[in-house]
């Protein structure tokens, strides 16, 4: 699935306004490209930035969050790329005539606090984007210093005003940086933007797993099965939540707009949730994604990795199975399996469908066997959730055995 | 994808920092004196004699700068700067575009060129 062409074409509207205005005032030296990749990097930045407003509306405009989220990755890095080679071009500018003031150029000890501010923001972005791309990190840790890129954004639109004070390229720049840093801060960190809710109801479907269902307290989201949310729960009787917003699959649906949460023991803040109780007040965002909306009319694939269970059983629990569906449940051992039972029962009064429960560890070959078999799986359409790792192996598996790319929808644990 | 960008560009922006570093480290001394004591004086005419991209004097606010070695650096295009070669440029230098004054940071930028200052001729 691609990325509708409006969202892309207002992004690179935005991304090149500032170097598109500073085009004319630039000379066609070594100098004037480096001030211009300031201004392209600005643009880029400014524009990835926007792309990081958690706002359902927009995401759903975009496609969805984690095409969205990949996008503001892209673009963000690409912009950095741009503002490193602004002041190193800048300087060899005058490096063959004298090395000396090429060094004044960079050197944080010759210059003015402008270019301290500009080292400062270039070093702020650094470590924040090699936080990012470590995505081994603890979620807390990787979290605070993602956000170190929004102290290095703020000091780059300081350097940026003090050279060039308030002009058609600066304000632009400023504007989309600060409107998007304060929309997230306020509308998705703080919470502005989502629902209140309430638990109602906590249940183990197994080890490491809570299922969570949840009030709601004002007006309830709509949301479709297969689509996620982001929620954070806060305090309860006798509950300290971690008041940290993470996306969760619905696994459920109830009229009334009560809706259930499988969450699964992944990180500190989900092991914690393993604990929660009635009473926890929670706010939830959403939805977000297409996953198992809208769907073709064709016979069906479905294949699920562990907790990657929740979007499918939301829509067994929903709705009648329409068409033709080949359903692969693989986990590691049936003790920890969720649902099965449920999944049994759920499955035995559905005609279309056939349910293949399958017990298997790193090896994906059983797997593979029975997808082998599945009569004309090249004309059906692929739905997978699981692990970032089967995710991959399963699909490059299909496209090697003429599943069109257009034809594999999945759903990764990955995305932050 | 994202990560091999941000890998190979951090790496090439600090092979880049320190070779220019080291460049200004081997570069000869001479280039960087300029306008020791006693501060010499000059005056318009002698200002106008060096108008070209190849030798630029400016006088800016009763100061004169050679600016030779800065054009290369300037971000605009020499159409711009050059005409102000060999001239009193205050007006220009602080009008730069749409009447707004050059940023606190290009006047500690000036700073470093300046050789002297500008003598008027007495008036009669």
């Amino acid at each position: 699935m691609r990325v509708p062409l409006p969202p892309v074409v207002l992004l690179a509207a935005i991304s090149i306004v500032p170097a598109v205005i500073a085009l004319p005032g630039t000379s066609m030296t070594l100098a004037g490209a480096g001030a211009w990749l300031g201004w392209l990097g600005s643009g880029l930045v400014a524009a990835s930035l926007l792309l990081m407003v958690r706002e359902p509306a927009f995401a759903a405009w975009f496609g969805d969050l984690e095409r969205m989220y990949r996008w503001h990755h892209g673009m963000g890095t690409l912009g950095y790329a741009a503002l490193l080679a602004h002041p190193v071009v800048i300087a060899a500018a005058s490096l063959p005539e004298d090395p000396a003031a090429a060094w004044r150029v960079l050197s944080p000890a010759a210059q003015s606090w402008h270019t301290l501010l500009a080292w400062l923001a270039l070093l702020a972005l650094m470590a924040g984007l090699a936080a990012t791309f470590a995505m081994r990190l603890r979620y807390s840790l990787w979290r605070s210093l993602h956000a170190m890129l929004g102290i290095g954004v703020l000091l780059g639109l300081v350097h940026i005003l003090a050279f060039e004070g308030v002009t058609a390229k600066s304000v632009p720049v400023a504007a989309a940086a600060l409107i998007a840093l304060g929309w997230r801060a306020t509308r998705a960190d703080r919470g502005g933007g989502a629902r209140p809710y309430e638990v109602c109801a906590v249940d183990r479907p197994a080890p490491r797993i809570a299922a969570v269902t949840l009030r709601p307290l004002a007006a309830p989201l709509t949301v479709a099965p297969g689509q996620f949310v982001m929620a954070a729960f806060f305090e309860g009787p006798h509950y300290r939540g971690c008041r940290e917003y993470h996306p969760y699959t619905v696994s459920a649906l109830a009229p009334g707009g009560s809706l259930a949460l499988s969450i699964k023991a992944l990180g500190d803040c989900t092991r914690h949730i393993q604990s929660l109780e009635t009473g926890v007040a929670a706010r939830v965002q959403g939805p977000y994604g297409s996953f198992l909306v809208d769907r073709a009319e064709r016979p069906e694939v479905w294949i699920a990795g562990g907790i990657g269970i929740t979007p499918f059983l939301a829509l067994l629990r929903a709705q009648p199975v329409t068409r033709p569906t080949e359903f692969y449940y693989t986990f590691r051992n049936g003790v920890e399996a969720p649902y099965l039972a449920e999944l049994r029962d759920l499955a035995a009064v559905q005609p279309h469908l056939h349910y293949h429960p399958l017990a298997m560890q790193e090896d994906t070959a059983p797997l593979y066997a029975l997808l082998a078999g599945v009569t004309d799986l090249p004309g059906r359409e692929i739905y997978m959730c699981g692990p970032p790792p089967l995710i991959d192996a399963v699909g490059d598996w299909l496209r090697h055995h003429g599943v069109p790319p257009r034809h594999i929808h999945y759903e990764r644990f990955d995305f932050r | 994808m994202m990560k091999r960008v941000y890998i190979g560009f951090t790496i090439a922006f600090w092979i880049a920092v320190a070779a220019i570093w080291g460049g200004s480290l081997l570069a000869p001394p001479g280039q960087r004196a300029v306008a020791q004591s006693p501060e010499p004086g000059y005056t318009l005419q002698d200002v106008a004699a060096h108008d070209s991209a190849e030798d630029c004097w400016m006088a800016i606010g009763g100061e004169v700068y050679e600016l030779t070695a800065y054009l290369p650096q300037h971000p605009a295009p020499p159409s711009v700067i050059l005409p102000s070669c060999g001239t009193d440029a205050t007006r220009a230098y602080n009008t730069k575009n749409r009447g707004r004054p050059h940023s606190p940071y290009a006047a500690s930028l000036l700073e470093r060129y300046r050789i002297g200052r500008l003598e008027r001729p007495a008036t009669p």
